[in-house]
């Protein structure tokens, strides 16, 4: 990777899902450490994106590119994408019964280790950063030892996926919706994850309909996706006004 | 000729009469079970002059206690049915075998049977201080002995009492091909609960036949949780008499079959009032293999209120696997609910990419997922998460597992 590269770097992105085609044409790039924010109605292609970055096998990239880390991202099967750094929180969490919580993210995170040739942590060691994440995430113990998302509420998937986000400490993180559905304490303990990851290094693109999440977070920019394109660049003055006119934009106004 | 004898030579000439199990067979038919020769051998196993030629006095049966419970709660007899009193005492309050085609095996195990050990939970030297209530909890493991064998286990839990058992069956791995027909009966008496781990993962080469019947006195309660392996032919059939009121049972299968052939079959006969039962099974295939899950529960008139459940599901994880489920119900009384239905699948592809999108490569997702969803089902038949931890089911269930992937991964590179 050129010191000059961004960290990743999508040129072009057109992406069907089935017979539709749901992202036109997307570029977008993300420097090393930067948080960026995407913004768009419903359907507008933002899961879209994440989870074609993240290598669904539905999601079938038409052309474009995709660079991560200075690699070609689009070859790459989903957990070598996870392993080179790539973390996607997903708006629907799935529940994956039977498999306690705990040992789903000390796997998650061996394999990653073991990608990057560090030794494998032990349970017990594991226990105790897990413990500790969990706690300044506002969720209890026994969330560990529950099967993956089976019975959660959805504030409590998502903060699950936070965990998950905290102990892997991956180079970019894409949040889908992370704050829907979560109380006011888990949109503050949002923040000072990405605070602290940030402070670390990690990169963010943070989906969101919620100015006053994307406010706190202090974004380094902020994008527009309309129809499966990026039609507009801003900072946080564009997030402000589509929170006061919304996504709908008169033909004059966009022009403006 | 004395009396055992005389019953071998019976349950012989009764099978030549009745014939083996045919090939129209509704039970079997997805599955045919090999010849009547194959089970009862060519009649020089059990010979009256040397009774106790092939077996150690224990028939292979090891007992040992899992937990702290008090000694003398439970009385265990080894017990020669080559001998007539023996024989006697071994086979004592278990009826004759009728002439449904299921009985077959029933018929060639009182031919070939040799030895067999008695439980009575409860039955030992603290009976008489009141223990009702406690909980035993007890590993019975099995050593297949000889080529070809009809071991018998009979477990009395009597009222009140409640015992966890691991039962688990291994073959040396020097032995040629085992053919096995075990027959398992339980009895529990009014208020006895057990919860019953089986673990049945023969050589492929194996050809073994697991008959447990079961019968529930009033409110007692049966759990059974099976982790089976196919082989060259392996059926695994459960019988539960629910004869009393308010009865329970559940059973729960974790069913591997990686071009091997396997069948589970439970039939679940409701006669009390007030009782329950919940089948379950999850098959998972690869290869060439032959899997059928047969369940029928039947609700005889006057059994009011009673509930039935039947779930079976089955996941090809590779190659053309051939998958049969049926679950089956019979009601002969109006005010009952049951359920029933089955389900063929592939794994969850969402959860596979999550677990991948969190680092996990293919198989390691795969392995993880089939796991977990065998544990909940396991945890749901034996309605305790500790329970499973003291019989340690992860172990159990991990290396099943892990050996299904590896052979199903194996097939797919012939």
């Amino acid at each position: 990777m050129k010191p000059s590269e961004p960290l990743l770097e999508v040129r072009d992105l057109r992406v069907d899902v089935g017979e539709q085609n749901v992202l036109k044409s997307v570029s977008l790039a993300v420097p090393a450490g930067a948080l960026v924010v995407l913004m768009g109605a419903n359907g507008s292609g933002k899961s879209t994106l994440g989870l074609t970055l993240a290598g669904h096998p539905r999601y079938k990239v038409v052309s474009g590119e995709a660079r991560f880390g200075g690699q070609d991202l689009l070859p790459l099967s989903p957990e070598a994408r996870a392993r080179a750094g790539l973390f996607v929180s997903f708006q629907a969490p799935p529940d994956i019964p039977g498999v306690k919580n705990g040992l789903f993210i000390r796997s998650a995170l061996n394999a990653v280790r073991e990608s990057r040739s560090e030794s494998p942590l032990d349970a017990f060691d594991f226990l105790a950063s897990a413990r500790t994440a969990a706690a300044e995430l506002g969720l209890p113990d026994a969330m560990l030892n529950r099967p993956v998302n089976d019975g959660f509420s959805g504030g409590e998937r998502k903060r699950n996926e936070l965990l998950q986000l905290a102990l892997l400490k991956p180079r970019l993180a894409l949040l889908d919706e992370i704050d829907s559905g979560m109380d006011v304490d888990g949109v503050r303990a949002v923040v000072r994850l990405v605070q602290s990851l940030r402070a670390q290094g990690t990169a963010f693109v943070v989906v969101s309909h919620y100015l006053q999440l994307i406010e706190s977070l202090e974004p380094d920019s902020v994008h527009r996706l309309d129809q499966g394109a990026i039609v507009e660049d801003g900072g946080l003055a564009l997030a402000r006004d589509i929170a006061r006119t919304g996504f709908v934009r008169a033909p004059a106004l966009a022009e403006a | 000729m004395n009396h055992a004898r005389a019953e071998v030579l019976t349950a012989r000439e009764r099978l030549a009469s009745i014939g083996w199990i045919p090939g129209r067979s509704e039970y079997f038919r997805h599955l045919p079970p090999p010849g009547m020769e194959v089970w009862l051998g060519d009649g020089s196993e059990m010979s009256a002059a040397d009774p106790v030629v092939h077996e150690p006095a224990d028939a292979g049966w090891t007992l040992e206690s899992l937990g702290t419970a008090r000694q003398g709660l439970v009385e265990a007899q080894w017990l020669d049915a080559a001998d007539a009193t023996q024989r006697s005492q071994l086979f004592a309050g278990i009826a004759a075998p009728g002439d449904s085609d299921a009985d077959r095996f029933a018929w060639a195990h009182q031919a070939l049977c040799r030895r067999g050990l008695r439980l009575r939970i409860g039955g030992g030297k603290a009976s008489a201080e009141g223990e009702a209530g406690e909980t035993v909890s007890l590993a019975l493991r099995r050593q297949a002995q000889t080529a070809l064998e009809a071991p018998t286990l009979v477990i009395d839990v009597l009222p009140g009492m409640h015992c966890v058992l691991l039962e688990t069956h291994e073959r040396g791995a020097s032995m040629d091909a085992v053919v096995q027909n075990l027959d398992v009966h339980v009895t529990l008496g009014a208020g006895a609960s057990l919860q019953h781990l089986r673990v049945a993962t023969p050589a492929p080469g194996d050809r073994i036949v697991h008959r447990v019947h079961a019968r529930l006195g009033r409110g007692a309660r049966y759990d059974q949780a099976l982790i089976a392996c196919g082989s060259s032919y392996h059926l695994q059939r459960t019988e539960l008499d629910l004869h009393a009121a308010q009865g329970s049972a559940r059973t729960g299968a974790a069913l591997f079959a990686a071009g091997t052939a396997l069948e589970q079959q439970v039939e679940v006969l409701h006669r009390g009032a007030d009782t329950t039962s919940d089948v379950e099974a999850l098959v998972l295939a690869s290869g060439k293999a032959r899997a059928v899950v047969n369940a029928y529960s039947r609700i005889a008139a006057g059994a009011d209120e009673a509930s039935v459940r039947q779930r079976l599901s089955g996941i090809p994880t590779d190659g053309q696997p051939r998958l049969v489920l049926r679950p089956h119900l019979e009601i002969n009384h109006d005010k009952v609910q049951a359920v029933h239905g089955a389900t063929w699948g592939a794994l969850p592809e969402d959860a596979l990419f999550y677990a991948r999108q969190r680092g996990l490569n293919e198989s390691s997702a795969r392995a993880l997922i089939i796991k977990g969803l065998l544990t909940a089902l396991l945890e749901r038949s034996l309605g305790d998460p500790d329970v499973l931890q003291t019989l340690g089911v992860d172990a159990l269930l991990g290396n099943a597992a892990a050996r299904y992937l590896a052979a199903g991964k194996e097939l797919s590179h012939e």
